[in-house]
């Protein structure tokens, strides 16, 4: 079953949910739908894993990536 | 993220479900980047979730990695509700002092950039005139003073 997952753009970046969505390209079939307020990953195909347990930790993975990416910017900004 | 089922309050006040608690942090209270620094630290402990269901509130979602009874998931988001006032005060903090400690860092490296280098605290050594004595520390005692008195004039006797 496919479990589909909204991350906020005022909350997450884009390009966490991209870099996360390359990470776990071995385990799940990740598609992924931009929207205005939001970005859309709708994961499928987790094999013998448990589905609920794959998306609560790319949900951690772009949460970690969104994270790491803000604290990168804000360094350039003071450089 | 994932289904929404049927939730209860936790005895902290928290909505219990089935794995998991939830709650919401008003944005003017707790600054954005103060609940990034909590889910940073939480992020091994439990699977964290942010959704935003109105402007300027955040709801944050915790679930446990494993089987945990509502006791446990309640003193989950107790520790996480701490750290994130914990976060939110040293960032309220570190915005207060960050002129000073930017005054501070500045004068600091002015002090180190102006500091003489070994070489230039030999060559001004070098280019001192040690052979001058003007307080005439070398000059013996006698030569300044003449004889002691004690040793020109003979002892009186008491008697």
């Amino acid at each position: 079953m496919a479990e589909r997952i909204t991350f906020d753009r005022s909350l997450y970046l884009p390009e966490a949910v991209d870099a996360a969505a390359a990470a776990y390209a071995e385990h799940a079939h990740i598609e992924i739908t931009p929207t205005a307020d939001a970005v859309v990953a709708v994961l499928s195909d987790v094999g013998e894993h448990d589905a609920q347990t794959v998306a609560h930790a790319f949900c951690n993975h772009v949460l970690h990536e969104t994270i790491a990416l803000r604290r990168q910017a804000l360094l350039q900004e003071v450089q | 993220m994932p289904e929404q089922d049927s939730t209860s309050q936790s005895r902290l006040g928290f909505e219990l479900g089935a794995g998991h608690i939830s709650f919401d942090v008003d944005e003017s209270v707790y600054p954005l980047e103060a609940v990034y620094g909590a889910c940073y630290l939480f992020l091994d402990q439990c699977f964290v979730y942010l959704s935003r269901p109105r402007s300027g509130v955040v709801t944050v979602r915790l679930t446990a990695r494993g089987s945990a009874a509502p006791a446990e998931l309640d003193a989950l988001a107790g520790e996480f509700a701490n750290e994130l006032l914990s976060q939110a005060t040293r960032l309220r903090l570190s915005q207060a002092t960050m002129r000073i400690r930017e005054y501070y860092t500045a004068a600091a490296l002015r002090a180190a950039a102006s500091a003489p280098s070994v070489d230039d605290l030999l060559a001004e050594l070098e280019s001192e005139e040690l052979l001058e004595d003007p307080l005439e520390i070398m000059v013996p005692w006698e030569e300044k003073h003449g004889a002691a008195e004690g040793e020109s004039e003979p002892k009186k006797d008491p008697k």
